[in-house]
């Protein structure tokens, strides 16, 4: 029964015969109770290393003989008969009446560079309310600036308003760092969640995201940062998250959509743009 | 019921029939087959299962009451080293490997593994260790007469270890029998990962492939980060305990806390490696039972990647008391609360899979409905004690213990009981009993949660991880009976497992090929599968081959 297939390591073949398949060997639990051995000894005596090495050196070459020139397989014997693929549910009858029964997802949606396009601007345009802020407020434009940053300077936390008015570059880019990770991300949220709900875009991305995230932030300000926490003007922050909102959700909106992998699943003349709409997702039975 | 015929068969073979006259004990010692390494790392895993229950039974025996001598304190650190060591090496590692070795190449169309003799290897080797191991309790008084089993804890820290203060050689044993555990683990590793990416059936592109087989993936390359530091820590401390280095040796220039660093550095992503397949068992068996597609599969396999490489970067959470400044305490506060992301989309997904589904409840959908309630509750205690400040209140309490068994006993083995029940058809033939099943899993779930929900309390009252006993004035009487009376009825539900196993496998009922009506390759095989699995090699063209066999008028591929 055992022959030598010329295969490559991990490939099985069909013959004739029946499957090639490699052929049972003891030499790996030899050699690995040979490994274990020596370095049981290093616990017991050098006796046992040395009954271990010699029982490794010996499965070494057993397990050699295994694989070189070639592995040693043997054909197994296949009995063949055929198995029925079937379901015990009654779904397939059912299935066929339901003309949709899947739930499609949407068929379009906004690329991720649409998100990071949104994000982008939107931190950029909340910049103005925050500038504005510090400049009514303080003085100077840098205040909300390195106010953003001493929640990653602990050294900061006692400075007083005089000290977070003037420019520091250190401020600067941690700000700037933070800020433009968070739009982005924010960004990206955007790009997803605007085409869930696509009535009322001004309404959902402009006021409801803003009100939400900031309320999200109200609470969890004291955790992330306690310094922004203690001296933060929630009024110029919802306008500044407004503006935020406002210029992303319409930059995000400006972009081009594109198909999903559930577009392939419409028919050919609805994706040719030849008969009817995509139908809509709201109305689709679910999946069984 | 239709019987729907869908396809002249992916396989096309019976099940072997008759007994072949051979000699089993040479069969199995030298079988290079996936499926029979498979079932040797799960029933070498069950046995070191008992080993470390009864450990744990000793150890929950002498804090149920204070003032307790039952054990000696010498005997009380034996116990926790060697049952956290087993559980972790000798349990939760070879028993995950070995259902990966059995499922993965059936459910990617492979005949075997890549590498079947270095398969064989990596279990042996694995098996040998655990034994190396515990012959500790009978020859780790070594020269100077001192000592016996191991009794450094499973993360032995510096300088405890060193040879004055662990002379003898019971902490040779723990770290030598750890050194070989990890030759066999990186050894699976290769062979996981060179299948997955080789052998998988013509059609089977990454995007189609199971999302167990993705875990097992992504499991597999973090072995090969986490386990080579371990390995390479173990070196170097047997150099330090024979040639006299000073790595960890703090009285001569070495460093504890870069025992600490290496150590949690395969510590953490060790959590990950273990819970990933079991997030694979999830992701299979919740679909099953709640007859639906998983709900998305990208967000899914994007969601494990995350999880691997953030892993990666959290291990100095468990290192906060050791004061390692604001800037590492700020970075790693943050790594390990950015990693309940891709966990909660998990969790989101799970939920949203059963979400108007047709569930049935089955016992594997019992332990999974469990593990998902658990591992929400262990992973929400762990953002508590990813905060830095509240761990330094509460690092090495009870509390971190009662966390870490949520995640390890409420998730993971939650989930190999579920895994146990939904595959042990395909590996026998036989079903396990439904009523034993449903009495294991109520009483385990009572035991689980009388044991470990009132072991948090204790914690936070005060009570130090690895203490030998405890005043009575101190409170913390009555919780720890309660903890000990759950530990009695979790360990008296693995016994109605355990016969389960045993009975089913001679009088469970026959299962037939799909007995779930699943939608993976491995159901389209013989219960067993022959030795080469699949007579014809199969070909796919969704992540669900068997719903578009059973479909043909619907199959998945027209929408993926």
């Amino acid at each position: 029964m055992t022959e030598h297939g010329g295969t490559e390591p991990g490939t099985h073949s069909a013959s004739h015969d029946g499957v090639l398949m490699p052929v049972p060997t003891p030499w790996p639990m030899a050699f690995a109770l040979g490994v274990a051995l020596i370095i049981a000894g290093m616990v017991t005596s050098w006796v046992i290393s040395l009954l271990g090495l010699v029982v490794a050196l010996r499965a070494a070459v057993g397990w050699f003989r295994e694989v070189l020139p070639q592995e040693n397989h043997a054909a197994v014997p296949v009995r063949a008969e055929t198995i029925t693929i079937s379901t015990t549910r009654g779904g397939p009858a059912q299935l066929a009446a339901l003309a949709r029964h899947r739930k499609l997802l949407p068929i379009e949606t906004f690329s991720v560079t649409a998100g990071i396009k949104g994000g982008l601007a939107g931190g950029t345009a909340m910049i103005v309310p925050a500038a504005i802020f510090g400049w009514v407020r303080y003085h100077s434009i840098w205040y909300a600036v390195n106010l953003l940053a001493a929640g990653g300077f602990v050294s900061w936390a006692g400075q007083s308003n005089a000290f977070l008015a003037q420019f520091h570059l250190l401020g600067l880019l941690a700000a700037a760092g933070i800020h433009t990770v968070a739009s982005l991300l924010i960004g990206m949220l955007y790009g997803a969640m605007l085409p869930m709900f696509p009535r009322k875009p001004i309404l959902t991305a402009g006021f409801i995201a803003p009100f939400i995230w900031t309320s999200v932030l109200y609470s969890a300000l004291g955790v992330i940062s306690p310094i922004l926490n203690a001296r933060i003007d929630w009024l110029w922050f919802v306008i500044s998250q407004i503006a935020f909102g406002l210029v992303c959700g319409f930059v995000v909106n400006l972009q081009v959509k594109v198909r999903t992998p559930q577009f392939q699943a419409l028919p050919f003349a609805v994706r040719a743009g030849l008969q009817g709409g995509a139908p809509n997702p709201g109305n689709e039975n679910k999946k069984q | 019921m239709s019987t729907t015929r869908a396809l002249d068969g992916i396989d096309e073979t019976l099940a072997p029939q008759g007994r072949r006259e051979r000699n089993l004990i040479y069969e199995w010692l030298s079988t290079v087959d996936h499926k029979k390494i498979g079932i040797l790392y799960i029933v070498y895993s069950l046995i070191f299962l008992l080993i470390a229950g009864f450990e744990a039974m000793l150890m929950r025996i002498q804090l149920a009451v204070p003032d307790n001598h039952f054990v000696s304190p010498q005997t009380f650190n034996e116990l926790f080293t060697m049952h956290g060591t087993t559980m972790v090496f000798f349990v939760g590692m070879p028993i995950l490997f070995g259902f990966g070795n059995y499922l993965v190449p059936l459910m990617i169309g492979a005949r075997d593994m890549a590498f079947p003799r270095l398969n064989a290897f990596s279990f042996w080797i694995s098996a040998f260790a655990g034994l190396l191991l515990y012959f500790s309790y009978f020859g780790g008084s070594g020269l100077y007469a001192a000592g016996s089993a191991p009794s450094v804890g499973w993360f032995a820290y510096a300088p405890l270890t060193a040879k004055v203060f662990s002379p003898g050689h019971s902490t040779d044993y723990w770290t030598l029998a750890i050194f070989l555990s990890g030759i066999g683990s990186i050894g699976a590793a290769v062979n996981f990962v060179t299948t997955i990416v080789c052998m998988r059936c013509k059609g089977m592109r990454f995007g189609r492939m199971p999302l167990l087989v993705w875990l097992y993936l992504v499991t597999a390359c973090l072995v090969f980060v986490a386990v080579s530091p371990l390995t390479a820590a173990q070196i170097m401390l047997t150099l330090d305990r024979y040639l006299g280095a000073h790595f960890f040796d703090t009285q001569a220039g070495g460093s504890a806390v870069l025992w600490m660093h290496f150590f949690w550095i395969f510590g953490h992503p060790e959590v990950y490696i273990l819970v990933l397949p079991a997030f694979g068992f999830a992701s299979e068996i919740i679909p099953v039972f709640s007859r639906k597609a998983i709900f998305g599969y990208p967000a899914m396999v994007g969601a494990t990647v995350a999880i691997g490489f953030i892993s990666l970067g959290v291990w100095a959470h468990h290192m906060f008391t050791v004061g390692l400044g604001p800037s590492a305490n700020t970075f790693f506060v943050f790594a390990t609360m950015v990693i309940s992301v891709p966990t909660g989309i998990k969790i989101f997904n799970w939920l949203a899979t059963i979400w108007g589904g047709k569930l049935i409840f089955k016992t594997p959908m019992l332990f999974s409905i469990a593990f998902l309630f658990q591992f929400l509750i262990g992973g929400l205690t762990g953002i508590m004690l990813s905060v830095a400040p509240f761990d330094w209140q509460l690092g090495n309490s009870y509390f971190v213990v009662a966390h870490f068994h949520y995640i390890l006993v409420g998730a993971i083995l939650s989930m190999i009981f579920a895994a146990f029940y939904y595959w042990y058809p395909k590996m026998t033939g036989r079903m396990l009993s439904e009523t034993i099943g449903k009495w294991h899993f109520w009483l385990f779930i009572i035991g689980f949660h009388l044991t470990f929900d009132f072991m948090h309390i204790p914690g936070l009252l005060g009570m130090p991880r690895r203490i030998y006993t405890y005043e009575a004035n101190r409170g913390w009487g009555t919780l720890n009976m309660i903890v000990s009376i759950g530990a009695a009825i979790q360990a008296i539900s693995i016994l109605i497992f355990a016969y389960n196993l045993v009975h089913s496998y001679f009088k469970g009922k026959a299962a037939g090929h799909d007995p779930w009506d699943a939608w993976t390759l491995e159901w389209s095989t013989p219960s067993p599968p022959p030795d080469y699995n699949f007579a014809v090699e199969p070909a796919v063209n969704s992540r669900r081959p068997l719903w578009d066999l059973k479909h043909p008028d619907d199959p998945d591929s027209d929408y993926e």
